[in-house]
């Protein structure tokens, strides 16, 4: 038992990491790039704030379909990859 | 009809109870800091969260037949015929699953009257053991799994319930610290728009995802049980019919608002402003889908929790109500043991009595202790009216009114 309970330790530990990383990239990363994009439009009527602030809202806007999308692919029991960039769905192998 | 259909109808009944149950108690999850802020209105956001739970109940189609097996080895996930893929007969899996949905449903409606945000999963998985434990002896219970994966008590329990809450409180204190450093300086009316609208789409995201998830694991537990009474042969889908209630069990959950719960998770961690819940809300999104993408199965509740405590260490001068988080913990640790307790009281109730009066006796010891603690909440009744109240233990507002938004006061009253 206590060989298992130290494995399980292992596995948790190797996947909060991952979990961390993943976490503090978009959970941290797109309101940081979201409260970029109100202080660009805050500027004032300047048209490269706003265009500034469109340009970082399309990347927040990207985050959240990806989000989305992986939900609606994980409950419809398919794999999804991110590694391109562009998400890639997939049955699981 | 015969004690194993009869055994059968409460345990659908039951499921569905839970089912429920897991619906108000985690509303709170997703929308507790939107109503906090006044991004959205109390009734708005609960019933936003019910379509969201309802779509995403509807979204999954993946089958979870496992559910039990995490900490009850119930089913042989390799079997190819559903005839075959039991590996308990049918009426000792009736008798553990009912004990184990009443065990879970007792802890979420006392957690729920305390206030207290507390695991849905953990309870039922608790009531499992527990039914586990007196049934087919200690050895029976897959405590931490075989050491391929992360599995059992520790693994789907234990460890995640423990990094959770941490993982969540890091991600959600470091989006805070940034997202208060970059708008310094801004007045506060030009943030707070923008923040809110931030706030409406990461909660609908929280919520979409906790329906794939959630009703997922009692359409699993009903499907299970009419695998066992020779009701469903498949491995690879579920009846329609039970996609559907479950689907519309948890969004009425939700909708009926866990509001003693929203309370708490809202108002009494921390006093969040519209620009700490997107940063709270965008951890709990980005842990669930990050950690469900990865097989890390961990709770809602304790991400959002975490998240929250987070965004009150990440905000520059902001102070976390410590006794109330501890409060939380507290019920987290005791969430597995006193489900398991009242699970396994439960099976030997319906041990004593034989299936199919046992169940019944279950069925209407359930129905009593749901009476008593719906009825003891009237006295101190929580609704969409004073959920966004001042906390108790807080200096009275400087301002007569009720539910004004933080931001608000903040401006009235520099």
């Amino acid at each position: 038992m206590s060989g298992a309970f130290v494995h399980d330790v292992r596995l948790a530990l190797d996947a909060i990491w991952k979990v961390l990383l993943a976490s503090v990239l978009l959970g941290a990363g797109l309101p940081a790039v979201f409260a970029l994009a109100i202080r660009s439009l805050a500027g004032g009527r300047l048209v490269v704030g706003r265009v500034v602030a469109g340009v970082l809202l399309l990347v927040v806007a990207y985050g959240v379909a990806s989000g989305l999308l992986f939900i609606v692919a994980s409950g419809q029991g398919k794999d999804i990859s991110f590694a391109h960039v562009i998400p890639v769905i997939s049955s699981p192998s | 009809m015969s004690a194993e259909t009869l055994a059968l109808l409460l345990v659908i009944v039951t499921a569905l109870g839970f089912d429920f149950t897991n619906g108000f108690h985690d509303t709170g999850n997703a929308m507790a800091a939107s109503i906090a802020t006044g991004a959205l209105r109390p009734r708005v956001a609960v019933a936003l969260s019910a379509v969201m739970n309802l779509l995403g109940a509807f979204l999954s189609v993946a089958v979870a037949l496992t559910v039990t097996n995490a900490v009850v080895k119930t089913f042989d996930s390799n079997a190819t015929s559903a005839g075959h893929a039991l590996t308990v007969p049918g009426d000792e899996l009736l008798a553990i699953v009912l004990a184990g949905l009443i065990g879970g449903i007792v802890w979420n409606l006392l957690t729920w009257l305390l206030g207290l945000p507390s695991s849905s999963s953990h309870a039922l998985l608790g009531g499992l053991v527990g039914a586990t434990i007196v049934s087919r002896g200690w050895e029976g219970v897959n405590w931490v799994g075989d050491g391929t994966k992360l599995d059992g008590v520790v693994g789907k329990i234990l460890l995640p319930g423990v990094a959770s809450p941490v993982v969540a409180a890091v991600v959600a204190g470091l989006g805070t610290f940034a997202v208060f450093w970059i708008v310094a300086g801004i007045a506060l009316h030009r943030l707070n728009r923008g923040f809110r609208w931030g706030q409406v789409g990461t909660a609908s995201l929280v919520s979409l995802a906790h329906g794939t998830n959630d009703a997922q694991k009692t359409m699993g537990v009903i499907t299970l049980a009419l695998i066992a009474t020779g009701h469903w042969d498949h491995l690879d889908s579920i009846p329609l019919w039970v996609k559907a209630v479950c689907a519309v069990a948890i969004a009425l959950g939700t909708y009926i608002g866990g509001w003693r719960i929203i309370r708490t998770l809202g108002k009494g961690l921390v006093d969040i402003e519209p620009r700490q819940g997107v940063a709270a809300d965008a951890s709990t999104a980005a842990v669930i889908l990050a950690s469900s993408h990865l097989g890390f199965a961990l709770s809602t509740t304790h991400v959002a929790s975490g998240s929250i405590v987070g965004t009150g260490l990440g905000k520059p001068g902001a102070s976390v109500r410590w006794a109330t988080a501890r409060r939380m913990v507290g019920g987290w640790l005791l969430t597995v043991p006193a489900a398991a307790i009242v699970g396994g009281a439960m099976w030997i109730v319906g041990h004593l009595f034989g299936l199919a009066a046992g169940s019944v006796v279950e069925f209407l010891v359930l129905l009593a202790v749901a009476g008593y603690l719906v009825a003891r909440s009237r006295r101190e009744a929580v609704g969409a009216h004073n959920v966004t109240d001042a906390w108790e233990d807080d200096q009275p507002l400087p301002l007569p009114v009720p539910n004004v938004p933080v931001d608000l006061v903040q401006e009235v009253v520099p």
